[in-house]
């Protein structure tokens, strides 16, 4: 689980009685998620369903989600570590400086009702989603609230899961986890696994122009990436491989077209809480799958000698 | 008319929740019917058909087939010095263990959307 202290969905329907959503807007983003997964469900431990739960959400706008929402905390875009900040101290009893939270937008007994509620509850839940991570602080607001959660569990039992938005994108940090040890962002050019985000993440490589060749799977960079990232993506020899002629395939030099993941491809994906499940397409597709299309370019790379004189033969032995 | 096709607990790929039992009718070519996904899942289905929309492949935006595809991309990507492998998100773990061992094999950089 990659250090996180979190559970399964399974596990917030049957026992979840205080659920907290901090910056994501799962009524329009992820539709299904309250009702099949969190608050309306009646669970094992939690019979009444909805009426056996509390529901907060954080952002910095009222989303449709506020809705669904039994307290609504409005935080200051841009101040989602400070109020995290402040919450770990009031839940370990520490004074905080109401002029400081006055920053965030809340008050101090906003706060104090808040952690009062995530201490007492029975088992509690806090869902993070872009907005918290992908805005001022990135991994720094992520790596708190996980902290949070991880302190909670000295007074009740609490857990926190990332809301992942792409279908597989949890897949992809799972497997990446288990083949190379780190979950994004690795360079392989010595031979071995390296992780340094900032230097090896894809933006930044793009745009300082530091990879000579990409080949894209199962992305659109080129509809979503910052322009200095696109062009160079069309000055260096890129290669994808998509269900359909991309904004990406239009500035690459090759372009093979695949069948849509779970519409026409089979093969397994992991669920925003890290359990795998089968795919089972209903279409067959013209086209061949990107796995069989990764095999093929992989195989046809092995053919040539290895860059690394050392890896001829070991790599041979694992094809 | 073609023959429709009922497949139970399908699992919907469009976001994070990876809700697996969804009922799809698929008639020929497209899905024309996607019980208890939501809004987002059904437009992903129904958008989603195994026409023959695009060419097998593109090799400097012109039409090419699979296997000189395949070739190509082979050579450009061993000739780097310092290739990436980016995306990952949309599409099965198999291609993603493909993927690592592709990057492995030709000393390159892999990432994944986590890092946007």
């Amino acid at each position: 689980m990659g250090g996180k202290v979190t559970c399964t969905l399974g596990e917030v329907k049957n026992r979840a009685d205080f659920i907290i959503y901090w910056g994501g807007n799962p009524a329009e983003c992820h539709p299904r998620h309250f009702t099949k997964y969190t608050l309306t469900q009646k669970g094992k431990f939690v019979p009444t369903g909805r009426k056996g739960r509390t529901m907060v959400l954080v952002d910095i706008r009222e989303t449709p989600s506020a809705k669904a929402a039994d307290v609504f905390l409005q935080v200051r875009p841009g101040k989602d570590f400070e109020m995290v900040a402040a919450l770990r101290a009031l839940v370990k009893g520490q004074p905080v400086d109401p002029a400081l939270v006055a920053e965030t937008g809340l008050t101090v007994e906003q706060l104090q009702d808040f952690v009062n509620q995530m201490k007492s509850c029975k088992f509690g839940v806090l869902f993070f989603g872009m907005g918290l991570s992908m805005t001022r602080g990135k991994h720094m607001n992520s790596a708190s609230v996980l902290a949070l959660a991880a302190e909670l569990n000295a007074f009740t039992k609490f857990v926190a899961m990332p809301m992942r938005g792409h279908g597989n994108v949890t897949g992809a940090d799972v497997i990446l986890r288990y083949t190379t040890g780190y979950p994004f962002g690795i360079n392989l050019c010595r031979g071995y696994p390296r992780f340094n985000p900032g230097e090896f993440s894809t933006v930044d490589l793009l745009v300082r122009g530091d990879n000579d060749a990409s080949l894209i799977l199962g992305a659109d960079p080129g509809a979503t990436m910052p322009q200095p990232a696109i062009e160079h993506l069309a000055r260096t020899p890129t290669i994808v491989l998509d269900p359909k002629v991309t904004h990406t395939s239009k500035i690459s030099r090759v372009h093979i077209t695949t069948a849509a993941t779970g519409v026409s491809a089979p093969g397994t994906v992991y669920r925003m809480d890290e359990v795998p499940l089968p795919l089972r397409p209903a279409l067959k597709s013209p086209y061949p799958t990107d796995e069989e299309v990764m095999r093929r370019i992989r195989e046809a790379v092995m053919k040539k000698p290895a860059w690394l004189p050392a890896a001829n033969g070991r790599l041979a032995a694992r094809a | 008319m073609p023959e429709l096709k009922i497949v139970k607990n399908a699992t919907c790929t469009f976001c994070g929740c990876v809700c697996d039992d969804i009922e799809l009718h698929a008639e020929g070519e497209r899905v024309v019917e996607t019980k208890r996904a939501c809004s987002l899942g059904e437009s992903w289905f129904k958008h989603h058909t195994a026409e023959r929309l695009y060419p097998d492949a593109l090799i400097d935006g012109k039409p090419a087939t699979v296997d000189d595809a395949v070739e190509v991309a082979a050579e450009y990507l061993y000739r780097a010095h310092m290739p990436l492998v980016y995306g990952l998100s949309n599409t099965t773990c198999e291609a993603q263990r493909e993927a690592v061992f592709l990057a492995e094999l030709i000393g390159g950089v892999i990432d994944s959307h986590t890092s946007l």
